[in-house]
């Protein structure tokens, strides 16, 4: 990874080492927890700059207090979320759509998604929801009493729910995470070609949609209309990347992270399971402890900030695992407390840019953890494995392997 | 009991409406209905909850200073 120099215009007192993608504990470690790795970042002062914490290489600045994340997510004419972020690593300029549009224009494509992922209508995904993962889960306790439970369990459970939503067929699960893998955690020989190859995947499916309208996402997405006309190629192009992107391994990610914590902690899996009511609540500190993603936005003006002197066009970093553990916002925020009440967490951000999917992760990790816990007795990691978690632009784990001997 | 709702702040996060969605309507998006809300007698509990979930801060307990940031 190239390294930029710090720009001129930032003190070199206010330079951290510090990076989501380099620091300790964020490449792939066994046992590793990155969560914790970040949270250190609260000894020290609320904004400062950091060299290297994007994966072209670019500095950010990093806002650590959750109340001042507010502030950047929820001020849109300040903090671009205009970035490309995709469309560059192809060497192209188009926007993610809406993640990559900012208000005015963004509201018209958002209020167009908002309803297929609303709160209802994911009430009315969830016996499908429920259904495949009993049906993953008994298949998992008919064949012994340990899995790999990223592969058995975590991908095909989340990644089949995506692919049913966008109409496609689930023979591809395994392409499509080799994809989002690639993309999202794969150096810069394996994500240019990983962006040309979902960039062209999406492309033909619209247009196989506009010749031969089904019911399913695409076609309602070739088909719709934002202020009284047709999206464009392009339009369509950028909403399609970024279902599939942000679709693809956040929420399996959030699920591992949520059995491997209740494979160390027996009594809080014994509770959950003894008492499967309290699982919605527990559901959001454990949202509140293993989030995924760093949001990044860009500064449209200069505007000095809590001290620190940002430039138009400079990086800033709002780290959702950071806004999670900001001691002025939660008591005793390394503590996983299952019963927490007040826990305004950052996971799905703040602002307009709020996750279009977040309704639809929540039930999938509150039914995903109901159908383990009520079908899987005790469970631990399995004995001389280790889970591998990395940092990065997505959190992750892998290597998983639960035992229930 | 009145709860002060902050139309412009709401972003949909629909956790208000998780602890209480009796109290707290959505409209079809997800998003809060305009309108302050009356709380009635003994679901104060609940709303208070409600309202402390809020990841915009976008309600408010009507006497209660507002939550700064």
């Amino acid at each position: 990874m190239a390294k930029n120099p710090v720009p001129d215009h930032v003190p070199p007192e206010m330079v951290r080492d510090f990076s989501l993608f380099t620091s300790p504990g964020m490449s792939p470690t066994p046992n590793g927890d990155p969560h914790a790795a970040v949270a250190c970042v609260h000894a020290g002062p609320p904004i400062f700059y950091s060299p290297l914490n994007t994966r072209d290489g670019r500095g950010t600045w990093v806002i650590t207090r959750a109340s001042d994340q507010r502030r950047v997510l929820q001020d849109t004419e300040t903090f671009s979320s205009h970035r490309n972020i995709f469309a560059s690593a192809l060497g192209e300029s188009w926007p993610m759509i809406p993640l990559e549009l900012d208000p005015p224009s963004h509201g018209a494509f958002r209020s167009l998604l908002n309803p297929l992922l609303s709160p209802k209508r994911v009430s009315v995904l969830e016996p499908a929801v429920r259904e495949r993962a009993i049906r993953l889960i008994d298949g998992i306790a008919a064949s012994g009493t340990s899995c790999d439970v990223m592969k058995d369990f975590a991908f095909p459970f989340t990644v089949h729910i995506f692919l049913h939503l966008l109409g496609l067929p689930d023979d591809r699960i395994d392409t499509f995470v080799g994809w989002a893998r690639d993309l999202l955690h794969g150096d810069d020989t394996k994500r240019p070609p990983a962006a040309r190859t979902i960039v062209s995947f999406i492309d033909e499916l619209a247009a196989a949609r506009r010749e031969d309208l089904v019911d399913d996402f695409m076609t309602f997405i070739v088909q719709a209309q934002v202020e009284g006309r047709r999206l464009t190629k392009q339009e369509v192009r950028g909403v399609g990347v970024l279902v599939f992107v942000a679709g693809l391994d956040t929420v399996a990610a959030a699920i591992g992270f949520d059995l491997a914590y209740l494979a160390r902690n027996l009594k809080d899996q014994e509770l959950l399971r003894s008492e499967p009511n309290r699982i919605v609540l527990a559901a959001e500190e454990l949202l509140r402890a293993y989030p995924t993603v760093q949001l990044i936005r860009v500064a449209t003006k200069d505007i000095d900030f809590e001290g620190a002197p940002i430039r138009k066009g400079d990086y800033v970093s709002c780290a959702t695992m950071i806004a999670n553990r900001d001691p002025t916002e939660f008591e005793c925020p390394n503590t996983v407390d299952l019963a927490r009440e007040d826990n305004r967490h950052a996971t799905f951000g703040y602002g307009p840019h709020r996750c279009l999917g977040s309704h639809l992760a929540r039930r999938e990790i509150v039914i995903g953890l109901e159908e383990w816990l009520s079908r899987i007795p005790a469970f631990r990691i399995k004995n001389g494995t280790a889970p591998i978690t990395s940092g990065g632009h997505v959190f992750g784990i892998e290597n998983l392997i639960l035992d229930w001997s | 009991m009145r709860i002060i709702v902050q139309n412009a702040k709401c972003q949909g996060h629909a956790r208000c409406a998780a602890h209480a969605p009796h109290i707290f309507k959505l409209d079809d998006a997800g998003y809060i209905l305009p309108g302050n809300i009356q709380v009635v007698e003994g679901e104060e509990l609940t709303a208070s909850r409600g309202v402390r979930s809020c990841p915009e801060r976008a309600l408010e307990i009507d006497g209660e200073p507002s939550s700064t940031g």
